[in-house]
């Protein structure tokens, strides 16, 4: 399997999946920067009450641009090699199916995961850093405030990472990339929205089942792979 | 174990049209088996079902001596392939492609790739992403895919598609050598006959989805196909002549203006004199071989056809 993987992203070109991540992580952010500058200054409507709201909105970004990479991952490596026939090649090696459609997989899922747990170390570090120095938002880090939202970054990483997959399940009924991201910018839309600081992330029952929801579907989409006609 | 391929009563139904339909073949060890038929005759349909990319719908696959069950692998490891148009990833090079693919075939020789590269003639584009390459460049990609790893048994689906004259050649060479000196077992496919001719030593004759004939190109060749066309104005009048007066049994007619016979020892000459002396009037006479492709034409149109190679046979 660890071999398999390494031939995905081999194949993939590792380099350009990083270089995608990166500029990510780099678009993020200015983004974040921006409304913290914009508003930071302004002291009649602060941009963030505490430390847990600005780590909250960074995390929240992180994970909507993730799932929604993830599906351009998806829609390349899954999706793109059922519509260019390379994965019938795939399918005359003497490796069983499902193993090759399970090493892409992982790959998508750790990700994905993988991205939100950096992405939210980097950009929250660089946010407390700044505003250590500018001070905008009135608050002192604390071991219970960083513990808390660890935790909270991890339960709701690996959710959405599950989530990440949802959009396959669509994608694979009629092998379309553009149904694949499409949909993945709905869900985003549906879980990480924000409406007066309610969304429907906040209760976490709802991006875990989610997640399990995605690995549900993936795993029915590909149960009958070995029986199929790969034409 | 002297067939490699071996298939009984296979069937493919997609919709309710029958692609392949009761096929009973076999391929032996060593040999090169001409798969012959016009588009969409099921030939690749056919290959992608020895390939497990298509379930058979009913029948049987045999290959190595051993009984295909669906979402077996290990058979693959001894195939190698190209069927219809090759697929690459197309970012990468040629020489990248044919390392990918020796990974996943868990094949590991030095070189493996370059001389695979060398023996279709592609030099000196290893580094070209496959994208910038012409259709020629793929089908020859495609074969040296299909033969880097030195496989047992080759499958190749309309190789010479998209190939030059001095391509197609180069090709038969190749795929006589590989018979010869890997003993290696190939199926090729093909809708030109003179092709299979040239290269094979069994050929299958598919028909819109059956298998019409399979008969070794030995047999075809010594089963006495030689014959002499006559082209005269009346036909009747002159298969008279040759029954009655120069005592010839072994004639057909082909319609009210040419006759053919097959006997052996009667040469043109002979023919013609006798015609002429018995008031015929010949426009021609010919001594020609009968082709696989007449043979061919006969089986696929149907019907009729096969008294003439029968009587060529007795």
């Amino acid at each position: 399997m660890r071999h398999l993987i390494k031939l995905e992203l081999k194949k993939g070109k590792l380099f350009s999946y990083i270089g995608g991540s990166l500029l990510a992580y780099g678009i993020l952010a200015g983004f974040l920067m921006l409304i913290y500058m914009v508003e930071g200054p302004s002291q009649e409507e602060e941009v963030f009450r505490d430390y847990g709201e600005m780590l909250l909105l960074i995390d929240t970004l992180v994970r909507a641009t993730f799932i929604i990479y993830a599906s351009a991952l998806i829609s390349r490596s899954i999706i793109g090699e059922f519509r260019d026939k390379t994965m019938a090649l795939l399918f005359t090696y003497p490796v069983s199916r499902k193993k090759i459609i399970f090493a892409k997989l992982i790959i998508v899922f750790v990700w994905t995961f993988a991205n939100i747990m950096i992405a939210n170390a980097l950009i929250g570090g660089l946010f407390l850093a700044v505003n250590s120095v500018t001070g905008y938002v009135d608050d002192t880090v604390t071991t219970t405030i960083l513990l808390q939202h660890g935790a909270h970054v991890l339960t709701h990483g690996i959710a959405a990472a599950g989530m990440s997959l949802l959009p396959l399940a669509v994608g694979m009924r009629k092998k379309s990339g553009t149904a694949t991201v499409i949909s993945s910018i709905f869900i985003v839309m549906i879980v990480c929205s924000n409406n007066m600081g309610f969304s429907l992330s906040s209760i976490i029952a709802i991006p875990l089942s989610l997640g399990a929801l995605g690995i549900l579907l993936t795993y029915l989409s590909f149960r009958n792979i070995d029986r199929v006609d790969v034409v | 174990m002297t067939d490699v391929i071996r298939t009984r009563l296979l069937t493919k139904t997609f919709g309710r049209q029958d692609v392949v339909s009761n096929v009973t073949m076999k391929v032996r060890k060593g040999e090169i088996y001409g798969f012959l038929g016009p588009n969409g005759a099921g030939k690749s349909t056919l290959m992608k079902m020895l390939l497990g990319l298509v379930k058979p719908t009913g029948g049987e696959i045999e290959l190595f001596g051993e009984r295909q069950l669906p979402g077996a692998v290990e058979p693959l490891k001894r195939i190698g392939h190209m069927i219809e148009a090759p697929v690459f990833y197309e970012k990468l090079t040629a020489e990248q492609n044919l390392e990918l693919h020796a990974e996943y075939m868990g094949y590991y020789r030095a070189g493996a790739a370059k001389e695979a590269l060398d023996l279709v003639q592609l030099i000196g584009v290893e580094n070209k992403p496959v994208k910038q390459f012409s259709l020629g460049m793929r089908q020859r990609l495609g074969i040296a895919r299909a033969i880097m790893t030195r496989p047992e048994l080759l499958l190749l689906d309309e190789p010479i598609n998209g190939l030059d004259p001095e391509g197609i050649q180069e090709m038969r060479v190749l795929f006589r050598r590989l018979r010869d000196e890997l003993g290696t077992t190939l199926l090729i496919s093909s809708h030109l006959l003179a092709e299979v001719e040239q290269v094979a030593d069994t050929v299958g004759i598919l028909d819109r989805g059956r298998l019409l004939q399979e008969v070794s190109m030995e047999s075809i060749r010594r089963s006495n196909t030689d014959y002499v066309e006559i082209k005269t104005s009346n036909a009747q009048q002159a298969a008279l002549v040759l029954e009655e007066k120069l005592q010839i049994r072994h004639y057909k007619i082909m319609g009210s203006h040419m006759l053919r016979v097959y006997d052996a020892d009667v040469t043109p000459e002979a023919l013609s004199k006798g015609l002429v002396l018995n008031d015929v009037s010949v426009e021609s006479i010919i001594r020609r071989h009968h082709s696989l492709e007449e043979y061919f034409l006969e089986l696929t149109r149907g019907g009729g056809g096969h008294a003439a190679f029968d009587q060529a046979g007795a």
